[in-house]
């Protein structure tokens, strides 16, 4: 029997049921050194800095911390975690700041910047940022393809 | 070809390691060729993927979801894109290579900047951009070119150059699926102050 985690009544939405200004479901990563190296070995980046403490701490980090992909992994989760499962992630666009490191909540917010019609479809702006204790791990933003409703 | 990079003329001429950097702008750095996915774009590394991030979007993993809301197949998550080309790794000697997957041309940009002094990496930013969903089957390769290198700039980190390079992917027809563009900051921590 394959096991089945998908969300299979997670409500859509369309571009008609969002407004400029709105807030974006906030998503909170209670980040542990496994999910660090989950997710970094599930993106294939074997560098060690994101798995091996020892080795981060040789390399002057204060400990292993989040990979790139895995921002934006997680950047897309955040995105699709409020717009549904109609919404298309075409662009996420990141300025990086401090690393995201274990034992700190990484807090992923952001709003609507704007809606512009794109064909039969609507292409939402959203700016995002995902913070922890020590600033912006990342900030930027994102562009998402909805049916206009 | 290139000239063989000349680490002492760098280290003594500044002039020279500029025009050396420049002279890549345009160019793969990726000097063994493409990138090709070792594996098509597969159920099993997405199940691994949306696991590791907790990720519960139904169109990854449920068909009849994905055909519901307007997909015509599941789709891999838009920002595994990259992980479908990682290089394979060799384990042995990673963290000698400072965590490259594989050994590194050591005379390209950043081989030359580690071997002058310029040993610090810190990325900066990162744009990706997604033509269309990917599903399974596709079977991806991509490029990286280098798109530029700033002159020597005083950072927080110590002296130091932006350089920004283009990954691009296509798939198994030739048409493009999607890129990153990724900039990185190479920095001498000795010169910071």
């Amino acid at each position: 029997m394959q096991q089945h985690f998908a969300d299979t009544d997670r409500k859509p939405l369309n571009a008609g049921d969002i407004a400029v200004g709105d807030p974006l479901t906030p998503m909170d990563i209670d980040l542990t050194p496994t999910i660090v190296a989950a997710t970094a070995i599930a993106t294939r980046d074997f560098m060690p800095v994101h798995h091996d403490k020892d080795y981060a701490l040789s390399q002057f980090a204060p400990d292993i911390f989040l990979n790139i992909l895995s921002t934006n992994g997680f950047v897309s989760r955040f995105l699709t975690d409020w717009a549904g499962p109609r919404a298309w992630v075409k662009n996420i666009n990141i300025r990086l700041g401090v690393p995201a490191v274990p034992h700190q909540t990484l807090r992923f917010t952001g709003e609507v910047l704007d809606k512009a019609e794109a064909g039969d479809k609507v292409e939402v702006t959203v700016s995002v940022i995902a913070a922890n204790d020590s600033g912006n791990h990342a900030s930027g933003s994102a562009i998402l393809v909805l049916p206009r409703d | 070809m290139k000239e063989p990079a000349d680490i002492d003329l760098f280290k003594a001429s500044q002039d020279a390691l500029d025009r050396y950097l420049q002279s890549w702008v345009g160019e793969n750095l990726n000097t063994t060729g493409t990138n090709h996915a070792p594996d098509p774009v597969n159920m099993p590394m997405i199940r691994h993927w949306v696991d590791a991030f907790d990720d519960r979007n139904p169109v990854y993993e449920d068909t009849a979801s994905a055909k519901q809301h307007g997909w015509g197949a599941r789709i891999a998550p838009p920002a595994m894109m990259q992980t479908w080309t990682m290089p394979r790794v060799i384990l042995e000697g990673i963290g000698e290579r400072g965590g490259a997957s594989q050994e590194l041309d050591p005379d390209i940009p950043l081989g030359v900047l580690d071997r002058v002094g310029f040993n610090g990496i810190l990325a900066t930013n990162s744009v990706l951009d997604f033509e269309r969903p990917l599903v399974e089957g596709d079977v991806l390769q991509s490029d990286v070119v280098l798109e530029s290198v700033s002159e020597r700039k005083k950072t927080g980190l110590g002296l130091g150059y932006f350089l920004t390079w283009r990954q691009t992917y296509i798939d198994q027809d030739g048409a493009s699926v999607g890129r990153q563009t990724f900039t990185v900051l190479k920095f001498d921590p000795s010169t910071i102050g």
